[in-house]
């Protein structure tokens, strides 16, 4: 994987607009950091290789290598990536209740991954009025607290730099598919130091469409209600074209188109919608909102999933066919799109010295039907 | 210094232009001085405040050059002698009441001192305040030599007190700056009485209304004043011709560019044929002893410092006494002989000479001026100014571009005047967006805080010193609070004015003659104007730049006070709060994650790049053990540790 | 009254801001008052005290009073509280006939810190003030200060060491004489010894 710095990240991310803000760039060093939702540069860094760089989700992605690491396979372009089992399911009894969004598995497994030791840290996502604060939690009867779907592109990953400063070593992430892309690169440790070796014990993914830019959300949002009372977002499924917002005076329907205006210029060169590069996925299930879809991809997950569902934090059950197939239609057509955006923005396997947003063999390319 | 006081009659004393002032105005006898702190001319009343006790004096810092030329005013129209100090900019300031003033008339004697900056050493300017003569009508003095600071002084408050008119007297840094030798003479009696008189004829000079009023009365009465100030600077004993009877070139010169002058024609060898006119009195001109002189000359050369001034005023005279003597070649700044900006100096002065007399100037052998080419770029790198080690700008300014960076709406800072105004460099951060004059800050932040309504969505700050504050900047505070400007002021209080030499203003509890005095309290002043109100150490840097990112996000005016005392106070220069090292084990240095933070971007001189060991260290020559980055080093590789003075202290 | 080796003599006394530089040149220019020269000094202070580079320029006569500048290139004598700073004044004031007294210490400038220019090696500086210069001394003015207790020594021992040349008579009594008008008797004693040890740095 090829390794530029921070002149190069501001080139080919900042000036490109091409930034979502995931923080995995921030909390390294004095020069990136994310504030109340955006990632800048601070001063001037003159070197000709970076962290900044090498972790950023949006530039020499090298997919082959990602997916050589997390699954000893190669990357092939499959609507939904690699998966052991599709199953439906939601948080078990043994799972304190809580404000959870659809049916709580997310918090349920990490949860059961703190209190048995899985990882010794959980980097989880908190909302402070429209502004997403991340979070490093150890303590197990934390978790429900950062329970609820954040819709802001969040700076998450900058947890993840902080606790591998403070010395955690099998931190659990619960990420979008470009956090978790960026966290894949970290665990890849492409500047090669012993101090900066792979401190992830688990990998979470949520779906994802796309995300919303935190500082036009709150530009938009914030003369139409108070921001600081909001406890509750969501976009139900289709066809109701809307998002709801409840806070403590009541419910605020907005438009979806026009909170899709609000949408980072990044997430349209993104192809990936069920976060491939994770142990386990989460998501919606079309048409049952007190239940989650979940993707199951290693080995890791595959026994966390079965000791969670045998101790009574997960009860799962069988994925219908017509949900999994519409799961690969929407993941799938975003792939292509993304694809498509790459390739007309000369972004993808770019040669002759020119820096690419991602590399992928030629044969996937191929079959994806992109060029 | 104290040999101002003690020094007797006839001894010879090395002093510098602004001591041999103070000792003009103590052999003057002049009661009362009032002025505001600037370079060239602070050294003025430090002085007389040192001496105020022994020679019964009051001398007194005032909060403004407006209000110093008012407090001397006010000692003038109850008979005393007075003096008031300011540096150019200061005339300025003062400029409104000074104008009427000249029309309202003194009574006991009063001078203005005040300093121009050629070149702007210590200045954001070099503006030339004799225009201020022939505008407001005020009769103009410059001395020319270190014993003409003392000696015309002294006849300054002479001519003041025939004419009853305040008199400028115009030095420069070349000359308040510089020591030259003085004789001294004797020290008079002080026991002058102060009565201020009203009762008599409304338009008594001495006991009627002090006013400019009424215009038809007083505009005349002025502009004879001044037809009397020509005759009287015909017999001036100030301005001197040295030279041949018929020079070739007439100099004709002021101030220290008379000192320049003289150096020129010695350097050139050309005695014979060069004769130098020093003026002391430049406005208005004596007429007949320049047609003495103009009439005998053959060319005139006329040397002044910064613009055409003299040379447009005896230009015009020249025109009017064409038809007697004819008409001379007079060169200058016009027609490009000497240049129109920056300061003289003798070889400047000596190179116009040398075009006009086709003398040749004496230059450096090629060969070593070739080897000088050649080591000067490399053997002498640039040394821009910077904040002190330990200054607690430095800290503030860290904050204000910390927060502004990541807040990344594109706030900006306005400028104002004072230690910080070096921010303006990219070299020292860069975080001053526009810069003027005092309080200018505050003024244009209130009126960028109004721009919301056009879409501008910027945050806004202003920077001020504690004595700015007072100066100019609380007017424009009240604007914006009254106006509910969306701004936040920050107050860099540093207990003292700072880049003039640390003098007292009002929030300290001390004068300028070391009395007692009330230390107004910056935070109340705000805090009753209306603004919000927040206090910091600037040292602390996570709670500063915690206080600003609040302040940023709220509307309306705003005030935030980094109270940390000048690293050049009497009570901290010279000691050191912490011993402060780096452990260069744990220094990142250029490495991934650090990239030389504290050399490269912060850039105390305590700090220096230890090239072959790839390390930060600290100079312990210069650190001044404040501590401060030690809490910004990314890897905790700076340690500090409180001096044994520090814990003797607490022990005690 | 000694007649002077050049008339007017002049001498630049250089270095950074804050390192005493106006007292220095007071220190030299009152000895040599007392001794009947005509005397002016030089000097812009205020901002150029914030780590510029700051210089006095001293003239001194036996009959006239000169400007407070030295014309270009007639330096006869530095003596610089900093290497790169004698550097920069024989740019300009330098000359073949030039003597430089240069305290060897170097104090970095932020454009070096920062890293946006190299600050030379003592070796580079002593080659090129040789060369430019008619006779040189390197002296440690700094360390010898710190030893007696404070850096601020330093300009004390330069004046020393310029008296040392012998090129202007700066005696030992009437350095005496000057310093106890400025500093209270129990400080008088130290700055004697930084004098003796600054005059036998370059004593013949």
């Amino acid at each position: 994987m090829q390794v530029f710095g921070p002149n190069e990240l501001v080139a080919d991310v900042f000036q490109k607009d091409l930034c979502v803000g995931c923080g995995a760039c921030t909390e390294l060093c004095p020069y990136l950091r994310n504030h109340r939702g955006k990632t800048g540069m601070l001063f001037s860094c003159t070197r000709a290789q970076g962290r900044c760089y090498a972790y950023c989700p949006k530039v020499e992605v090298d997919l082959d290598g990602l997916f050589a690491l997390m699954f000893n396979a190669p990357y092939e372009g499959k609507p939904i990536g690699i998966h052991r089992k599709v199953l439906t399911a939601k948080a078990g009894l043994r799972m304190t209740a809580g404000k959870f969004q659809a049916g709580g598995v997310v918090s349920a497994l990490v949860t059961y991954a703190l209190k048995t030791g899985l990882i010794d840290a959980a980097v989880l996502t908190d909302r402070k009025g429209l502004i997403p604060v991340p979070h490093l939690v150890t303590n197990p009867e934390d978790v429900t607290k950062f329970a609820s779907t954040k819709y802001m592109a969040a700076p998450t990953v900058a947890m993840v730099n902080k606790g591998q400063q403070q010395g955690y070593k099998r931190m659990g992430i619960v990420g979008t598919p470009c956090q978790l892309t960026a966290v894949a690169k970290i665990r890849a440790n492409p500047l090669q130091k012993e101090e900066f070796a792979d401190p992830i014990g688990l990998a979470i993914g949520l779906f994802c469409t796309w995300s919303l830019d935190t500082r036009r959300l709150l530009a938009f949002m914030a003369d139409k209600l108070d921001v600081g009372r909001i406890h509750k977002m969501d976009i139900p499924p289709p066809p109701a074209e809307i998002m709801v917002v409840e806070t403590d005076q009541g419910r605020v329907v907005f438009p979806l188109s026009q909170i899709r205006a609000l949408v980072p210029n990044s997430c349209s060169i993104c192809p990936d919608l069920s976060a491939e590069l994770a142990d386990l996925s989460v998501g919606v299930l079309e048409g049952r909102p007190d239940l989650n879809t979940l993707i199951i991809r290693t080995p890791k997950g595959e026994d966390l999933a079965r000791n969670a569902e045998r101790d009574g934090f997960l009860i799962t059950a069988e994925m219908p066919t017509e949900n999994f197939e519409h799961l690969c239609f929407a993941a799938g057509n975003k792939k292509t799109r993304a694809f498509e955006q790459l390739r007309e923005r000369d972004l993808v396997n770019t040669d002759g010295g020119k820096r690419a947003a991602l590399r992928v063999n030629a044969s996937t390319l191929k079959r994806i039907g992109v060029e | 210094m104290t040999v101002l006081l003690t020094g007797k009659k006839g001894e010879q004393h090395l002093l510098m232009g602004n001591e041999a002032i103070v000792r003009g105005a103590l052999e003057a006898g002049v009661n009362l001085a009032a002025g505001y702190p600037g370079t060239p001319s602070s050294e003025i009343i430090e002085n007389l405040g040192l001496v105020a006790k022994d020679r019964n004096l009051y001398v007194e810092w005032a909060v403004n050059e407006k209000v110093a030329a008012e407090v001397a005013a006010a000692g003038s129209f109850a008979g005393l002698r007075t003096l008031a100090t300011m540096k150019m900019n200061g005339v300025h300031v003062a400029s409104d009441f000074l104008l009427h003033l000249a029309l309202s008339g003194v009574r006991g004697g009063m001078v203005l001192v005040a300093c121009d900056d050629p070149n702007a050493h210590s200045s954001q300017h070099e503006g030339d305040m004799r225009y201020f003569a022939p505008m407001l009508e005020i009769p103009l003095l410059e001395p020319g030599d270190f014993q003409d600071a003392k000696d015309l002084l002294k006849w300054a408050y002479e001519l003041s007190e025939q004419l009853r008119s305040v008199i400028f007297f115009r030095s420069t840094t070349r000359l308040s700056h510089a020591s030259g030798q003085v004789v001294l003479d004797e020290l008079p009696a002080n026991d002058r009485r102060a009565e201020f008189r009203f009762d008599g004829f409304i338009l008594d000079d001495m006991t009627g209304i002090v006013m400019s009023l009424p215009i038809n009365f007083k505009h005349p009465q002025l502009q004879q004043k001044i037809k009397q100030a020509a005759d009287l600077f015909e017999e001036c004993p100030f301005n001197t011709y040295t030279g041949p009877p018929n020079p070739e070139i007439l100099v004709i010169s002021s101030s220290a560019s008379s000192l320049y002058s003289i150096e020129a024609i010695h350097l050139l060898g050309l005695e014979g044929k060069v004769g130098l006119l020093k003026l002391a009195t430049t406005w208005p001109l004596p007429r007949k002893l320049i047609q003495t002189h103009l009439a005998q000359a053959r060319q005139v050369l006329v040397v002044e410092e910064v613009l055409p001034f003299l040379e447009e005023n005896i230009k015009a005279l020249a025109y009017e006494l064409a038809g007697d003597i004819g008409a001379k070649p007079i060169f200058g700044k016009r027609d490009g002989a000497l240049p129109t900006y920056g300061e003289l100096n003798p070889d400047l002065v000596a190179g116009a000479l040398s075009k006009i007399t086709g003398a040749p100037l004496p230059q450096r052998p090629d060969s070593y001026q070739q080897r000088i080419s050649e080591m000067i770029f490399f053997g002498a790198p640039a040394r821009d100014i910077t904040f002190c080690p330990g200054c607690p700008h430095r800290a503030s300014l860290w904050s204000i571009e910390n927060v502004l960076q990541m807040d990344r709406r594109k706030g900006f800072v306005c400028g104002d005047v004072g230690c910080y105004t070096m921010a303006l460099h990219p070299m020292n951060f860069g975080s001053l967006k526009t810069a003027h004059s005092m309080g200018s800050g505050t003024g244009l932040a209130s009126g960028f805080g109004k721009l919301g309504r056009f879409g501008m969505d910027q945050p806004v700050l202003s920077v001020c010193g504690d004595s700015t504050f007072f100066h100019a900047a609380l007017p424009a505070l009240v604007n914006a609070v009254h106006n509910q400007s969306n701004m936040t002021m920050v107050v860099l209080d540093n207990s003292g004015t700072a880049m003039t030499g640390f003098q007292p203003h009002p929030s300290i509890e001390k004068n300028a003659m070391g009395e007692i005095a009330e230390a107004i309290d910056i935070a109340k002043v705000c805090a009753a104007i209306g603004a919000e109100v927040a206090l910091c150490d600037p040292f602390d840097v996570e709670r500063t730049q915690e206080a600003l990112f609040q302040l940023i996000e709220k509307k309306g005016p705003k005030v935030l006070i980094l109270k940390q005392m000048c690293a050049l106070s009497p009570e901290k220069k010279g000691f050191r709060k912490y011993e402060v090292r780096v452990d260069p084990k744990a220094c990142l240095g250029e490495d991934c994650g650090c990239n030389r933070l504290c050399t490269r971007i912060y850039r105390c001189p305590g700090l220096v790049w230890d090239k072959p060991n790839k390390v930060a260290r600290i100079d312990e020559i210069v650190c001044a053990g404040c501590g401060v980055c030690a809490s910004i080093c990314p890897a905790g590789a700076i340690h500090k540790v409180l001096s044994e003075n520090d814990k003797g202290r607490e022990a005690a | 009254m000694t007649p002077l080796k050049f008339d007017p003599y002049n001498l630049v006394i250089t270095g950074v801001g804050g390192q005493g530089n106006v007292t220095a040149s007071r220190l030299v220019g009152n000895m040599l008052s007392l001794l009947g020269y005509r005397i002016t000094i030089g000097e812009t202070f205020g901002a150029s005290q914030r780590g510029g580079s700051v210089k006095s320029d001293v003239r001194i006569s036996s009959a006239t009073t000169f400007s407070p500048q030295i014309p270009k290139g007639n330096a006869h004598m530095i003596v610089a509280m900093e290497p790169a700073e004698a550097v920069r004044v024989l740019g300009d004031w330098g000359n073949p006939e030039v003597k430089v007294i240069c305290n060897m210490r170097p104090i970095h400038s932020v454009n070096v810190i920062c890293g946006d220019s190299e600050y030379p090696t003592p070796e580079q500086h002593q080659q090129w003030i040789t060369d430019l210069s008619r006779q040189a001394w390197f002296v440690n003015s700094t360390e010898e200060a710190v030893k007696l207790g404070s850096p601020i020594f330093s300009n004390i021992i330069l004046i020393g060491a310029l008296a040392g040349t012998g090129d202007l008579p700066l005696e030992r009594d009437l350095f005496q004489t000057v310093i106890a008008q400025r500093l209270p008797a129990d400080k008088v004693e130290k700055n004697l010894v930084a004098f003796d040890i600054g005059r036998a740095m370059t004593a013949a």
